[in-house]
């Protein structure tokens, strides 16, 4: 033992053996240190980089939330001017109904109700307001004003009809997301060909069905409008493209909102796309009544005799000409209608009225011959009882 | 919302009248005139279930017989031209029978009438 102690190799060694786990320690102490440092830093890094994600969502909210304030009350001022002047032109088309202007104000509605539209459409997209109040709608009336507000109106056919309303609230919301629908299915296919309307009674309720004779959609183009239409769609005006497709995420919006559902992903008998709107019971009502005053009064009118032209339901000659029928007699002062006369004349009245037609016969007779030279119509219209004058 | 609801002007008519008339133009004026006699065609007796509500309550005004159009339109709310777009359009389907006006009465002779005249007044005058 003595002789390692006294051996100078064994405290070199010693030494070198002490500083080097003195150093080990050391070492390992700084990685620690380091390693502690980057996980710090790790964390800070992480955290810097939620929180710039954080500001970043946020300011792009916020941005968004801008847009869409200043856009939804600059549509509101739009659709506030495309409302009255649908009210002006209404007014103008009875005023002028029967000219040959009407074709004109037929038009210039037409492209004030597609604008109106539009500017309908971007509103709803901002949270906006959806148009004036609305009356309950029959679903065939609510259906022809959504084909009312797009270009090619015409090439649009209903071929069925149902016997319910749209409750009120319901109405614009419903009539908007068919109307981009309809836009949809005119644009997209060509234009010789007619987009039919089906209106269905199903166990849910009742289905509006799309049909279009165009070219169908590319599975891309389903799958994006399937997202804009369930509710994982990206809110808001961004991200519409250029040109904007508001379409798809109109209807999705209003479908959440109002409780409806459309759907696209079937396709037409005519190789285009089916759209079905689906309206739940909630949204439907007895059909409304309708506004026209026309037939229940017409008929009155006629059953009291004083109409236009007397009824002419029950009598008619045998090639189908109406006959004629005896008008009742004029009744020049109001209030002596046959009718308020008592059934049973007094005896007075009785006596009165003999004693005139006397008078009048008599009179007849005694002016009978020197009236020969007059006409025959003038004789033979000569009065009873006036002839005491 | 409330005051915004407040100065709401009534709505102009959900479904505009150039989709009731399916964008068909004005009939010319000698084929369908204000006075044109108009009434349901009789061997009509399934209606079709095709026609817009408008033409159905412009269909049941003209079966009690024959109607000018000028009247058919009053009972309407609809503005007259597309009225006489409606029925011109029943008419191509053969829903309606049409029928010119009625000239302007022979039914009366002035001479006539003044001879009359003159008679009362020689009598009563």
């Amino acid at each position: 033992m003595t002789e390692y102690i006294e051996n100078p190799l064994f405290w070199a060694l010693l030494v070198a053996f002490v500083a080097t786990s003195t150093m080990a320690v050391r070492q390992r102490r700084t990685v620690r240190l380091l390693r502690q440092e980057i996980q710090g830093l790790g964390e800070r890094y992480t955290e810097l980089e939620t929180g710039y994600e954080q500001s970043v969502r946020a300011a792009q909210e916020q941005a968004e939330e801008e847009t869409k304030t200043v856009l939804k009350s600059a549509m509101r001022t739009l659709q506030g001017l495309a409302a009255e002047q649908q009210l002006v032109l209404s007014r103008l088309q009875s005023k002028y109904g029967d000219s040959a202007m009407l074709q004109d104000l037929l038009e210039i509605d037409h492209t004030n109700s597609q604008f109106g539209r539009r500017a309908q459409s971007i509103a709803v997209l901002c949270d906006g307001w959806l148009g004036g109040r609305r009356d309950t709608a029959s679903v065939y009336d609510v259906v022809r004003s959504a084909q009312g507000r797009i270009r090619h109106f015409r090439r649009v056919e209903i071929l069925s009809q149902v016997d319910f309303g749209i409750t009120s609230r319901a109405v614009e919301p419903v009539a908007l997301a068919l109307a981009e629908l309809l836009d949809n299915a005119t644009s997209y296919s060509s234009p010789d060909t007619v987009v039919e309307i089906n209106i269905r009674t199903v166990p849910k309720g009742i289905c509006v069905v799309v049909d279009d004779a165009g070219v169908g959609m590319s599975d891309e183009e389903r799958t994006r409008a399937e997202k804009l239409l369930s509710s994982e769609r990206a809110s808001g005006v961004a991200g519409l493209g250029n040109p904007p497709q508001f379409g798809f995420a109109v209807i999705g919006l209003l479908c959440e909102r109002f409780g409806f559902e459309v759907s696209v992903d079937t396709s037409s008998p005519y190789g285009g796309v089916r759209a079905v709107v689906l309206l739940p019971h909630e949204l439907l009502t007895a059909m409304p009544e309708r506004k026209a005053p026309a037939p229940a009064t017409v008929r009155t009118a006629v059953d009291a005799g004083d109409g236009p032209e007397p009824a002419l339901s029950a009598a008619a000659t045998a090639d189908g000409l109406p006959r004629r029928r005896r008008k009742r007699p004029m009744a020049i002062v109001p209030g002596s209608a046959p009718a308020a006369r008592p059934a049973v004349r007094s005896g007075s009245e009785q006596a009165q009225i003999m004693g005139a037609f006397q008078r009048g016969t008599r009179t007849g007779r005694a002016t009978g011959p020197e009236g020969a030279d007059r006409t025959s119509s003038t004789r033979g219209a000569s009065s009873e009882g006036h002839e005491d004058s | 919302m409330t005051d915004r609801d407040a100065w709401e002007p009534e709505a102009a008519p959900l479904v505009r009248p150039y989709v009731i008339t399916k964008g068909r133009e004005l009939p010319d004026e000698e084929q369908l005139s204000l006075i044109t006699l108009v009434t349901a065609a009789p061997a009509d007796p399934r209606r079709p279930a095709r026609l817009s509500p408008e033409e159905q309550t412009l269909l049941d005004l003209c079966s009690a017989g024959y109607l000018s159009v000028a009247e058919v339109a009053g009972h309407t709310q609809l503005p007259l031209g597309v009225v006489r777009i409606l029925l011109s359009s029943l008419a191509e389907g053969g829903h309606l029978v049409t029928r010119p006006p009625v000239a302007p009465a022979a039914l009366a002779d002035r001479e006539i009438l003044q001879e009359v005249l003159n008679g009362l007044r020689a009598k009563f005058g």
